[in-house]
């Protein structure tokens, strides 16, 4: 066997967690997206730079900041404690709450640009033929930003998946539930297993490689088909 | 289809007024860019809020600033047909014509989706995708689109502006017949005055954000002849084309015109000649190098600007010429007047293949 048991448990845990954060990203992550797109209000600017910050900050200021407010004496902790919910830090939960802040703006950023590109007029047009707002969107909006719900997803999985920082502050180091993949080359590394590092690492490499591969193949296949 | 508009929008750099009624089934906005037409009817549809006024439209209320109502533009049940033609372009043909007819309350449904296909002859290309279509073919999926939404207004805004004049006017008579045949009163917005006289009755102008008239399509050229420099724009429809000594003649209200040879590729057509390209003489001349010379009467005469407008009748057919008030004087034009008017065989330019209006 190429890979321990841990490895393997470490790439599932790592899977599941940017499946989840994926997913809830696409139902957060769309419709503020729309809002930026589409508002002209003034405070538009504070809520793109707020989207737009963990591209700049160090995971571990992210990090530090998240685990005080998911603490024990956080006001996140407070809410966990009043719904009777156990503190979110080390556990897998408090990963993917961590992950979502993280990969934020790898979802919205895409979406955003996806739904200037459409323009106002064809949902102007689908309005004059009887479309509500939510209407408009699905049936308009929704199928021509494809490529960019698309973009969105494979960013933010691939994105999940390479995290260390954040994953290490939030969760720690705990086999099965919020060791990953990252972590776990980390710990090899640590523990002089260069052999197993390396195994590990090329599984990374290669698999950021042909997502990326995928993502950039797939777009230029529908610039030529547009 | 009877629209009030009372209606008031500041922009920075521009300003709307309007305070208008219309009445009819074929009404024009014409204006050139920037004097407010699309402004206009985005607040008619919905798009814009006007700042104050309200627009009532047979007898409801779409907007009022007093009363608090501004109706949503999909409930408006006002269509909408744009430059470019806006096709979904995820959808087939097909399905961009039913996207309006499936939102359309049935009670509203009176457009047939396969009288309308026939109409617009869009059965052949019912299965194709969006993107393979021509200019013209995806300008009639968008008016059939518009049509079996089931309007009670359709707006046209600069539908014809992105197509060639041959397609301009192949297009036209579809907009008309459509509309006609199921009933549905427009509202065509465009800077063009031919468009405006082939496709309107009434048309307000506006110019700089200000209704400057409401008048018949064909009065608002006569009146604007003497400050355009293309003049009054006489509309031909010329037939029974023959080729003789290298020249085309074609069949015109009874009569002939003869053509200059670049026109022989085509028996009939709907061509223009500027009201500056007609001279008059008194008597016949003895000899002439324009090749042709009309005899007519003078039926009317206007004042544009500067300009004279002579409407003259030729045989069964009708011109409009324009001279200067001297050369009334020097020709002694009144109603009733013969007068011997010549055209230069080269002053004629087709419009389309086929006659139109």
């Amino acid at each position: 066997m190429i890979l321990s048991d841990g490895d393997l448990q470490a790439i599932w845990l790592t899977l599941r967690l940017a499946g989840v954060v994926t997913a809830i990203l696409l139902l957060i992550g769309t419709p503020v997206a729309w809002w930026l797109a589409h508002s002209r209000s003034w405070f538009k600017g504070l809520v793109g730079a707020v989207v737009a910050l963990p591209l700049v900050l160090p995971p571990s200021v992210l990090g530090f900041y998240l685990l005080l407010a998911m603490g024990p004496n956080g006001p996140v902790g407070d809410l966990t404690k009043a719904l009777g919910i156990e503190t979110l830090p080390f556990t897998f939960w408090g990963l993917v709450v961590a992950s979502v802040f993280y990969s934020f703006p790898f979802m919205v950023q895409p979406l955003q640009n996806a739904f200037e590109a459409i323009g106002e007029r064809p949902l102007q047009v689908a309005a004059t033929l009887g479309a509500s707002k939510l209407d408009a969107f699905f049936s308009v909006a929704l199928p021509l930003s494809r490529r960019g719900f698309m973009t969105a997803s494979i960013l933010t999985f691939a994105h999940t998946v390479g995290e260390f920082g954040v994953v290490l502050m939030i969760g720690g180091n705990i086999p099965g539930v919020t060791r990953v993949a990252s972590v776990q080359i980390y710990d090899h590394v640590e523990a002089l297993e260069y052999s197993q590092a390396h195994r590990m690492a090329a599984i990374m490499l290669a698999f950021s490689f042909l997502v990326l591969l995928a993502l950039y193949l797939w777009r230029s296949d529908n610039r030529k088909r547009d | 289809m009877k629209l009030s508009m009372k209606v008031q929008k500041k922009f920075p750099d521009f300003q709307l007024s309007a305070d208008v009624a219309l009445s009819g089934e074929q009404i024009g906005i014409f204006g050139k860019s920037g004097s407010g037409k699309s402004t206009l009817v985005s607040m008619l549809a919905g798009f814009v809020k006007p700042d104050a006024g309200e627009i009532i439209l047979d007898g409801e209320s779409l907007f009022s600033s007093s009363q608090g109502i501004d109706i949503r533009p999909e409930q408006r049940r006002i269509a909408m047909v744009f430059q470019q033609h806006c096709l979904f372009p995820h959808l087939n043909v097909h399905n961009n014509l039913l996207y309006g007819y499936k939102r359309c309350p049935v009670e509203y449904r009176t457009v047939n989706f396969d009288t309308l296909v026939s109409v617009l002859k869009l059965d052949p290309l019912l299965n194709r995708a969006v993107t393979s279509l021509s200019g013209g073919e995806k300008q009639r999926v968008a008016l059939g689109r518009a049509i079996l939404s089931n309007p009670r207004l359709l707006l046209m805004d600069e539908p014809l502006s992105a197509l060639d004049d041959e397609l301009r006017f192949q297009i036209i008579p579809y907009l008309k017949s459509v509309s006609e045949q199921f009933g549905i009163p427009y509202l065509f917005i465009s800077h063009s005055l031919v468009e405006m006289r082939l496709m309107t009755d009434t048309v307000l102008a506006l110019e700089k954000g200000e209704v400057t008239a409401c008048t018949d399509s064909e009065q608002l050229a006569r009146n604007r002849m003497g400050d355009t420099p293309v003049g009054y724009i006489n509309l031909l429809k010329l037939d029974a084309m023959t080729e003789r000594q290298g020249m085309c003649a074609y069949r015109w209200e009874g009569g002939e015109m003869l053509l200059s040879a670049g026109n022989s590729d085509t028996a009939s057509g709907l061509f223009e000649l500027s009201s500056k390209d007609i001279i008059l003489f008194k008597r016949h001349p003895e000899a002439i190098s324009a090749r042709n010379l009309l005899e007519c009467s003078v039926e009317s005469m206007f004042q544009s600007g500067r300009k004279l407008g002579i409407q003259l009748t030729c045989g069964g057919g009708r011109l409009v010429a324009e001279i200067v008030p001297d050369a009334a004087r020097e020709l002694g034009v009144v109603e009733g007047t013969t007068v011997f008017a010549a055209i230069k065989a080269s002053a004629f330019r087709r419009l389309s293949k086929t006659a139109v209006g």
